[in-house]
């Protein structure tokens, strides 16, 4: 890589990956404090789902039968449902389903759609044609639609709702890193690594790999939000993760059955939990992307 | 500058045709995906049919003859054959669960989603245009940050979960029903407007907020262009230079945005349909799925995609129609 401080225009060098990580935090809390104060609630969020056992004030599943379907009140921060369970444990053991999926989809799916864009940019030609026709059908279907029909072939439950959302991203990831990778692909450091005599792991995972990391970081916060709409929704519509389990989207689904007028509170809570979320991801999002935007990093 | 050149010529032509023929490939390409899923990934469409308990209890026998009866007994290709043939011929099947078929549940309900789909993208634009030349002549303003902010919270914000708030708001104050049956535009404008509206304007500033924010960027980038610069020393008006010079241009990649958003909001409709209890195609859909009807969801996917392919094509050809540059690539 000694090859890139002679060319002014290739992109920074990503040895200090440690220390840059670290600097990269701080500089996205100088440099935008609001994305900065998203990136903490994304945080505590993802902290609440992993300690949802210790957080939650009730089990998800138990039921109060005293307390059916009791409006907000000292105990019952949220409420409680037609059987008794309390809102707020089951809108906190959500967050673990929602984020489990979310980041599930993104890890094979983005990830799995960047590698195979890799491919696609690197060796180009035929595998690439047939590649990109490929993908141009899965982006025929609407993300919902596509993840729906997935979800419903292969049976609710968790592992197949990550499935179906995970082949929804595929596209995305393909497209973008084989744009990113075309343009690395002519750039001169890789040219000097090939004349060098590079075998083309080596030219594709030690050259070019580490420039779309920064792509792929983008895509896949902006792709968590995604996921997690799609996961309420395949909740909503019955064909996510099966009741009794809670997921913000299942909720929403009883909250219709629970009456001709819906409690407010059941509709209200879990809707809010997912708007949260998501605009805490996007926003979090935005401001990696200001960060790691190539046209901006000079002025990093 | 657009311009609607009179002359369309050969090149458009050739641009029609390339993109036609591609079209129907990807419609062909659509077709054996949906397949694939509705058939192959579940191994088993009874288990789908009757669930994993009612799957157990049939006897060999009747496996056997419900598989024959269904055709799911030959082999895969004739199974796709026989599909792409009845789809080629209008007969979109039957439901096991209602008398109706499928054809003319489509024809039925149909209607209704495309009208809240396009009141939707009607609405996307009344609301988002006139958001983004206020947000773009000021940038960074104030009134800047407030839209950007509206745009951002109305991207996270799930459709379906407005619709349900409103709903409620509606029950609380009104004494809202959900309308049970779908009324025809023509038979009673009033009544039908009442059952698209609420899903159209949900789904309307959802898709406002991706206009805006488009719309935002491409006058931005249009505004520094020389062409403007020259209209704006010549003496013109700003607002003459925006309305005349700036936004045709700065429209062209919030056309091709509002083409994919169609898509998305024919998807988007499906749980926003639900929420209202609207009887349109996406509360069908709703149905097939919960109802885990695998040969009513197979042929409604493909509708969608068809459609959805169907709206590309036409948005490509539109934008080439506007702009010479792309029809010369």
């Amino acid at each position: 890589m000694t090859v890139t401080s002679a060319d002014p225009n290739a992109p920074a060098q990503t040895a200090p990956r440690r220390r840059s990580i670290l600097r990269g935090v701080l500089t996205l809390a100088r440099r935008s404090p609001i994305s900065a104060f998203w990136g903490v609630v994304a945080a505590l969020i993802v902290l609440m789902a992993v300690s949802a056992d210790f957080v939650a004030p009730y089990p998800p599943l138990k039921s109060d039968f005293r307390a059916m379907q009791k409006p907000p009140s000292e105990k019952h921060w949220f409420g409680t449902d037609q059987i008794g369970r309390d809102t707020l444990a089951r809108v906190i053991h959500g967050s673990r389903t929602s984020l489990t999926v979310a980041i599930g989809a993104v890890l094979f799916g983005t990830t799995l759609g960047a590698l195979w864009g890799l491919a696609c940019g690197y060796f180009g030609g035929r595998f690439d044609m047939v590649s990109q026709r490929i993908i141009e059908f899965l982006q025929s279907f609407p993300d919902l639609i596509l993840a729906m029909a997935i979800a419903m072939a292969l049976g609710g439950g968790l592992g197949t709702v990550i499935v179906a959302i995970a082949i929804t991203r595929i596209p995305f990831g393909g497209r973008v890193i084989r744009s990113v990778v075309l343009s690395l692909k002519e750039m001169q450091y890789v040219e000097a690594a090939r004349g060098l005599g590079a075998s083309h792991p080596r030219l594709m995972f030690r050259h070019i790999l580490p420039q779309c990391v920064a792509p792929y970081l983008i895509l896949a916060t902006t792709h968590l939000g995604v996921a997690i709409v799609i996961e309420a929704s395949l909740g909503f519509l019955g064909v996510g993760i099966p009741p009794p389990n809670p997921t913000w989207g299942n909720m929403l689904a009883d909250a219709l059955n629970a009456g001709l007028v819906p409690p407010w509170w059941l509709v209200f809570f879990p809707g809010a939990a997912i708007t949260l979320t998501v605009l805490a991801f996007n926003l979090l999002g935005d401001g990696i992307r200001d960060l790691l935007d190539p046209r901006l990093r000079g002025a990093v | 500058m657009v311009e609607w050149s009179g002359e369309l010529g050969g090149a458009m032509y050739s641009y029609i045709a390339r993109r036609l023929a591609f079209g129907a490939l990807t419609v062909l390409g659509v077709s054996i995906m949906v397949f694939l899923i509705m058939r192959i990934l579940p191994g088993d469409p009874l288990v789908a049919i009757f669930g994993p308990e009612g799957m157990s209890k049939l006897t060999e026998a009747q496996r056997a003859h419900y598989m024959a009866e269904l055709g799911l007994s030959d082999p895969l290709w004739v199974q796709y054959l026989a599909w792409v043939k009845a789809i080629i011929a209008g007969d979109f099947g039957r439901s096991f669960f209602r008398s109706e078929s499928v054809a003319e549940m489509i024809m039925r309900r149909g209607p209704l989603t495309a009208e809240i789909a396009i009141l939707s993208v009607l609405i996307s634009w009344i609301v988002g245009i006139p958001v983004a030349i206020l947000s773009a002549l000021k940038p960074n303003s104030v009134a800047d940050g407030v839209v950007r902010f509206f745009s951002i919270l109305f991207l996270a914000v799930p459709g379906f979960w407005v619709g349900m708030l409103i709903v409620l708001a509606l029950l609380f104050w009104f004494g809202y029903k959900a309308p049970l049956v779908g009324v025809s535009l023509f038979v009673d404008p009033l009544a039908n407007l009442q059952i698209v509206i609420g899903p159209a304007v949900v789904l309307g500033l959802g898709q406002a907020a991706y206009i805006a924010r488009m719309g935002r960027s491409a006058l931005l980038e249009v505004i520094r262009e020389d062409y403007v610069r020259t209209a704006r020393a010549k003496g013109l008006n700003n607002r003459l230079v925006i309305a005349l010079h700036a936004l045709p241009n700065a429209l062209l990649p919030v056309i091709t945005l509002s083409g994919v958003l169609l898509g998305l909001v024919l998807a988007g409709s499906i749980p926003v349909e639900r929420a209202f209890g609207t009887p349109g195609l996406g509360y069908s859909m709703f149905q097939a799925v919960s109802e885990r009807d695998v040969f009513v969801m197979q042929n409604l996917v493909f509708l969608y995609a068809v459609v959805f392919v169907v709206i590309n094509i036409a948005v490509d050809v539109t934008i080439a129609l506007l702009d010479p540059r792309i029809r010369y690539r």
